[in-house]
């Protein structure tokens, strides 16, 4: 079959055509395709054929792997191992600009236009219009204008891109990489910040280019996107390929199973312990993101905050750090009013902070893992200012020790090591710390799942010293296994709490979504 | 004993930054080597002398400008500073200061400037090379307008033999140095405020978020920045005698190349005390060799030109490998 395929593509030669007529025929093919950051896979060998212009979803927990695949099809990171096929040809995909020259092209959850140039300007970015070497704005408006009419998005093209929503400028995106004779588009989690409208115009935007020919991969980890949507559906876990199903042949359980292969408690480790005192009150917290939150966090207490990217539950806890000034409302520490008005002020009360970003809050990547490990705790190592070398050399070896972190040296910068290791930097420098409330903002994303067992038995270990921990993730079987007590953020606001286990996962997501779900699917049915 | 290495007893990093530096060295001696055989001028007690002397200045605004440099911004401003300063100083001393007071003002003005660069950056949000440049044009111009465009003569000989004078054989402006590199090397190796340096110019935002005062090291940097500049300004006015404001121009150039050829990454939280000293010393090496060879004065900016690319393209190299 296959070997027919090829014949009768390179006997016709023109590509679109082919790409319809051989519509079963892999358009892109990898083969033995792997990744690996110093000696550690974040792609084992993989093979998967993509025929061409299906749907084919791509599942799997954060930390799959599934970044790592769209970032090697795209050319963004260079492969370790294998070989991809585009037509049949073997490729390089060294660079983003080959494998857009192939009609590659990514729509990433994270819009990467440039925001300050005009909505015209990104559509033509790279291709402007151009007449004896100067640019036709007028006309690259009205080609845009046109474009963004005939898929039926009610934007206007004239306008700069950082005054749109999110979700338009996800929209703006998707529209550029269809105009550019994308052949083989993925989508990274586009949903993630789209209202019902646009997801709704994102959904039949998506078809119509199917219809056209275009091969999709779409990465979700919403099941009812997948099941709307998706012609096949693969699913990654752990850096593996676990599987491929016809979307007819398969259901959410078994998808589930795959993901995970094991049950939920094996994973989510959890000790209960004696409330005690409270910790951290919050009384009609207002702040920037986010609108009266009152809650209260007891000693040996988990407290999840859930809710969608955005709901204001990182902004919430920078507040109480002291990161961002509140507007209104009372913070009470061990049933007394503080006054927190910078970071130094909530540490010394002994609140840990684990930013929700490694990269741009957690990290000095550039420098030592010891640097890192004992950024906050260097008045301790230290008298008149000067620091004492052999404290701050112990103080690092005790927690690469007690944290299990893989590195070479403790003088190894922290960039060389892979995310799980790094997370346990970001976490494990507040430990030695004394501190007393711990909050951890998404402490597992792209962790993978042993690292993500060692975290939960630190809160457990943090929790029988007496601690307190709020918890927040967008992943809700996290929060919902470990949580005492689960409140969920929309919008800025306290919609629901319930005590551990309370409520359903059904209950807790509607909530979470509100009366408007992202989701088209999920609405249109109920 | 044993030759074969065993288990690394430094990380790899170490002995990298310890092995550029001793490149640097040899790229210094060597330079003496070849300049002390090409020409019978090059190894004589007033021409080293010289040499010391003309690198001090440099060295010291290279150590300055490092800090700034390892938080991830620029002064821009060391140069105009030590004009501005030779030209205080000189105006103290002609008003009749003791030289005690003169030198404590202008080191005072010194970190007056230092703390506005601070302060325009932290509280004004302006980029650092915008403030520092500003700085540059305005204190060259602030400095004519006091002295009315005029050079101020200094007749305080105890001022100006300062720089002419010897200390142990190694003239005094050496000295200076390291004066100012010593406690240098401890506050960025040996104190928190020094990881601090670092920690903001590789993530600010998680250095604020591990309770690191990031407004505070800044002014940190600039003031050290501003106040070795002025320190330089000062030197500067007892070496040549007099002040004027349109004196030292162009020495940030020479600073920040100095201590780029040193190693100091200018995308910040990379940087040492010693390589940007000898980075300031292998300039002034070529600089003086040049002169004694008679090449022509406009191709030792040529070569200074082509010696930042080339030894920070070998660092980069050496860099990516890893």
């Amino acid at each position: 079959m296959e070997t027919q395929n090829f014949a009768s593509q390179s006997g016709n030669g023109t590509h679109a055509t082919a790409a319809i007529m051989a519509a079963d025929s892999p358009i892109l093919e990898l083969k033995g395709l792997e990744k690996q950051y110093f000696g550690t896979h974040a792609l084992k060998p993989t093979d998967l054929a993509f025929k061409a212009g299906e749907i084919h979803a791509i599942v799997g927990e954060n930390g799959a792997g599934k970044s790592t695949l769209i970032k090697l099809l795209t050319g963004v990171i260079p492969r370790t191992g294998g070989d991809v096929y585009w037509r049949g040809e073997p490729v390089a995909l060294g660079t983003p600009i080959e494998a857009i020259k192939h009609g590659i092209n990514a729509v990433h959850q994270e819009v990467v236009l440039c925001p300050h140039l005009s909505v015209a300007a990104n559509i033509f970015l790279g291709e402007e219009h151009l007449r004896f070497g100067l640019l036709r704005h007028r006309n690259m408006v009205r080609d845009a204008q046109k474009i963004l009419d005939d898929l039926g998005f009610d934007l206007p093209a004239h306008a700069t891109l950082s005054d749109l929503t999110i979700g338009q400028q996800q929209l703006i995106a998707t529209a550029r990489a269809a105009t550019r004779g994308a052949r083989f588009l993925i989508f990274d989690e586009p949903t993630a910040y789209l209202t019902r409208k646009e997801g709704m115009q994102l959904f039949a935007l998506i078809r119509r280019m199917q219809a056209n020919g275009v091969t999709i991969v779409y990465i979700s980890h919403r099941m009812e996107e997948v099941f709307e949507l998706a012609d096949r559906v693969s699913v990654l876990r752990d850096g593996t390929l676990v599987g491929t199903r016809d979307i007819a042949d398969t259901n959410e359980n078994e998808l589930i199973a795959m993901m995970i292969n094991r049950s939920i408690e094996q994973i989510y480790h959890k000790d209960s312990f004696e409330f005690g005192n409270p910790i951290l009150e919050t009384r009609n917290l207002s702040g920037k993101g986010f609108e009266n939150i009152s809650l209260t966090v007891r000693e040996g207490e988990i407290v999840g905050l859930y809710g969608l990217i955005g709901a204001g539950r990182s902004e919430f806890v920078t507040t109480v750090f002291g990161r961002y000034p509140k507007s209104s409302g009372s913070i009470l520490w061990k049933g007394e009013e503080v006054n927190i008005r910078r970071e130094k002020d909530a540490i010394k009360l002994g609140i840990a902070l684990a930013p929700e970003s490694r990269r741009d809050q957690g990290l000095c990547l550039s420098l030592p893992v010891s640097l890192n490990l004992n950024l906050p705790v260097y008045p301790k190592l230290s008298r008149g200012g000067i620091i004492s070398k052999s404290k701050e050399s112990a103080q690092a070896d005790r927690q690469i020790a007690d944290l299990r972190i893989k590195t070479s040296t403790r003088s190894a910068s922290a960039a060389s090591l892979s995310g799980g290791n790094q997370q346990k930097i970001v976490i494990g420098k507040w430990l030695n710390h004394g501190a007393k409330l711990f909050i951890f903002d998404e402490p597992t994303v792209g962790v993978d799942v042993g690292t993500k067992a060692e975290i939960y038995r630190l809160f457990s270990a943090l929790l029988s010293q007496g601690a307190g921990i709020i918890l927040i993730s967008s992943y809700l079987p996290e929060v919902y296994e470990l949580a005492d007590k689960l409140h969920v953020f929309r919008r800025g606001e306290m919609v629901a709490s319930h005590q551990f286990k309370s409520a359903s996962h059904e209950d807790i997501l509607t909530k979470a979504l509100g009366s408007a779900p992202a989701n088209p699917i999920l609405s249109g049915e109920s | 004993m044993s030759v074969d290495t065993k288990e690394p007893v430094i990380s790899p990093k170490k002995r990298y930054n310890i092995l550029f530096g001793l490149t640097l060295l040899a790229l210094l001696l060597v330079l003496w080597l070849i300049l002390g055989l090409s020409t019978t001028t090059f190894w004589t007690t007033n021409n080293i002398a010289n040499l010391l002397r003309q690198g001090a200045m440099i060295a010291i605004l290279a150590v300055g400008q490092t800090f700034v440099i390892i938080t991830g911004g620029i002064d821009l401003s060391v140069g105009a500073i030590a004009g501005f300063a030779s030209t205080i100083v000189a105006l103290l001393l002609a008003n009749g200061f003791p030289i005690w007071a003169a030198v404590l003002i202008t080191l005072g003005i010194g970190l007056g400037i230092g703390l506005f660069h601070g302060f325009g950056i932290v509280k004004m949000g302006l980029p650092p090379f915008i403030i520092t440049l500003a700085t540059l044009t305005s204190l060259r111009g602030i400095g004519l307008l006091i002295t009315n465009g005029a050079t101020i003569s200094i007749n305080n000989d105890e001022f100006t033999n300062f720089s002419r004078n010897d200390f142990l054989g190694v003239p005094n402006l050496f000295w200076m140095v390291i004066l100012v590199g010593i406690p240098a090397y401890i506050l960025l190796q040996h104190t928190r405020w020094g990881r601090y340096l670092f920690s903001v110019g590789s993530n600010a935002e998680a250095s604020r978020l591990s309770g690191v005062n990031v407004n505070r090291t800044i002014y940190l940097a600039y003031t050290l920045s501003a106040v070795c500049a002025s320190f330089v300004g000062i030197l500067l006015a007892t070496r040549i005698g007099v002040g004027n404001p349109t004196q030292a121009e162009g020495w940030e150039l020479q600073a920040i190349a100095s201590s780029v050829i040193g190693g100091t990454s200018l995308f910040g939280a990379v940087g040492s005390v010693q390589g940007p000293l000898l980075g300031a010393f292998i300039l002034a090496t070529i600089n003086n060799g040049a002169n004694l060879l008679n090449v022509n004065s406009f191709w030792q900016r040529v070569i200074t030109g082509v010696l930042i690319i080339v030894i920070v393209y070998f660092d980069q190299l050496r860099r990516r490998r890893k």
